[in-house]
């Protein structure tokens, strides 16, 4: 059964906890300490608004199990095309320049967009697999990951809700 | 608690076995919604199956400008436009695990293709996935050869990190002999987090009857056909996750038998083999792309009698680096070499023994190219070659206009060519 979107969310304290360590060494008068303090700050709180992406599966997909990311590298490169119970994988993204796209590739599959498209082509014009439908919005994918079985996509954090699940990353 | 892709059929059923389980009124009141709702059903279910459905296409025009040889057709001093390919796909998985795929393409690259319409690949695969990290498969029907780096998508300029793949490996003369064939492929991977490893046998019959493979071995169009003998290839290819490395060894034995015309004939029975073992490696940052391919190959004639028994051992590699400066650019820059016989790389003994310039026997280009994505489906291409000796040129592009065929007396030794590329996919 699918984990609470708040659990899920819980993974995100650690970066609040860095903010407010930033904040500590600010009291002390030293000029240094100050120029110090100001760039942890700033790389702190660049940090905690950095954009964080979420794999995101359809509601009721098994989620208590975390995935590795090799094995949600072969998910999205379309090479493992089927769930453990064998029923069809569905990836939805959003197109090769998006910059939730970019970033999802970065963070969770820690590869270069460029490196997918050549998988997918690689796939579609040799006859041996399918490329992921591509989708204009995060909106649209949230909906289409909410209302297809077997969907796997991925949200930042903005833009999860109830209506999906979160597949955590190991 | 997991939902299959059919069960919105079985959803929409549902409230018909409700209304059943009430009472006969209602079991005819149900009958009634069944009817209306049926065609939604249907149609709930071929939408799905519709959604398995893809389609993708590619459509490519090349220019050649040069200044010595031609390139597939005239391109000297004028530019030349006979290089087009057209392709269109589809694939359909009927089952989570089945998948039929084919692709149509339309090709001209000069005198002997005239951009008819065959059939590139038509395939049926069946995989199964034991776990996550382990998969076996099979394809039956024409299937891509697994063959180096760039063989499995040679005709989509997309694909490829030059206008043509690098001719050292990827020679255009043997093109339909090397991209499809027709038989059984079985397939392995294991995924772990060091990196994925997949193993690709092929057996069956290699697509020969064509001019360009008759040439390519033979030299001369004769009254004969050339015949496929059963042949075999195989890749065994590892790649890290995320797809930074790749390497992979190929290689492939191939076996053709050339029938003389029953009537006449000039060329007796004889058999011809060809087997190449080609290392692979490329390198992937997020700016650049290294890659290098070499290859070792053995060629025999044999069963002809003299003088047309022959065999030779041959080497080609290139090194290759593109970098992407900037969103949507790349610029790219490839050393290749190719020698048909190792044992006379000058092309001296050649000279000597076959009266042909030396320079037949082998080819050094040098290669610059800029490549501009203007949208995700459109791309142009610009490069420039500068080629010493002409082992690489395909035979199509030296044809003599009054014996018809391939003539390399009026051939040079250094030649520059520019080519531009225009390219479409969806």
């Amino acid at each position: 059964m699918g984990k609470s979107i708040l659990k899920g969310l819980e993974v995100c304290p650690p970066v609040m906890k860095q903010n407010k360590s930033g904040q500590i060494p600010c009291c002390g008068g030293n000029f240094f300490a100050i120029c110090i303090c100001c760039l942890v700050l700033f790389f702190s709180n660049y940090t905690a608004q950095a954009e964080e992406v979420f794999v995101t599966v359809k509601r009721g997909m098994p989620t208590t199990v975390p995935t590795s990311r090799y094995v949600l590298s072969a998910i999205f490169g379309m090479r493992l095309t089927t769930w453990p119970d064998g029923s069809a994988i569905r990836v939805f993204v959003l197109p090769d320049d998006n910059h939730t796209h970019s970033l999802f590739c970065k963070q969770i599959l820690q590869i270069f967009p460029h490196q997918l498209r050549t998988a997918w082509d690689r796939l579609v014009y040799s006859g041996t697999g399918q490329a992921p439908e591509v989708l204009g919005s995060e909106l649209e994918l949230r909906t289409r990951i909410a209302n297809t079985p077997g969907a796997i996509g991925y949200l930042t954090k903005e833009n999860l809700d109830e209506s999906v699940a979160i597949l955590p990353v190991k | 608690m997991n939902q299959l892709p059919f069960s919105q059929l079985n959803n929409l059923s549902a409230p018909l076995r409700c209304h059943i389980r009430h009472s006969q009124p209602m079991a005819i009141k149900a009958l009634i919604y069944y009817l209306l709702f049926l065609p939604f059903g249907m149609q709930s279910k071929a939408f799905e199956l519709f959604d398995s459905v893809q389609v993708h296409g590619f459509a490519s025009q090349a220019m050649f400008l040069t200044s010595g040889n031609n390139m597939f057709g005239p391109s000297i001093s004028n530019p030349g436009f006979d290089f087009t390919e057209l392709g269109i796909n589809g694939s359909w998985l009927p089952l989570p695990n089945l998948r039929l795929s084919m692709q149509i393409l339309s090709r001209r690259d000069g005198a002997w293709s005239n951009g008819s319409p065959v059939l590139d690949f038509g395939l049926m695969d069946y995989s199964y996935n034991f776990t996550s990290d382990y998969c076996l498969g099979i394809r039956a029907g024409r299937v891509r050869q697994p063959y180096g780096l760039y063989n499995d998508t040679r005709d989509v300029a997309f694909t490829r990190p030059s206008i043509l793949l690098p001719q050292s490996i990827y020679y255009e003369g043997t093109r339909d002999f090397t991209i499809s064939a027709d038989g059984l492929l079985v397939y392995g991977e294991m995924r772990k987090p060091w990196g994925n490893l997949n193993l690709e046998l092929f057996g069956g019959y290699g697509r020969t009857d064509n001019k360009e493979t008759e040439y390519s071995f033979i030299q001369k169009t004769y009254y004969g056909t050339l015949a496929s003998d059963p042949s075999f290839v195989g890749r065994l290819n590892y790649e890290t996750y995320d797809g930074a490395l790749r390497l992979a060894l190929s290689g492939a034995y191939t076996s053709m038998r050339y029938k003389p015309n029953p009537s006449w004939d000039t060329l007796p029975r004889g058999n011809i083999g060809f087997d190449p073992i080609l290392i692979s490696a490329q390198y992937n940052t997020e700016k650049w792309t290294f890659s290098s391919e070499y290859s070792y190959n053995f060629f025999s004639n044999s069963g002809f009698g003299p003088p047309f028994d022959f065999s030779a051992n041959g080497e080609s590699y290139y090194f290759q680096a593109a970098y992407r400066f900037a969103p949507k650019w790349e610029l790219m820059g490839r050393y290749e070499a190719y020698y048909p016989n190792v044992d006379d790389e000058s092309g001296k003994a050649f000279q000597q023994n076959y009266g042909q310039p030396a320079y037949t026997q082998f080819a050094k280009i040098l290669t610059l190219g800029l490549r501009y994505d203007i949208t995700p489906w459109m791309m142009v291409r610009a490069e420039y070659d500068y080629t010493n000796g002409t082992a690489l040129l395909t035979p199509q592009s030296t044809l003599n206009a009054q014996t018809g065929n391939p003539d390399y007396s009026n051939t040079v030794q250094y030649w520059n060519t520019f080519g531009f590329l225009v390219s479409f996919r969806f």
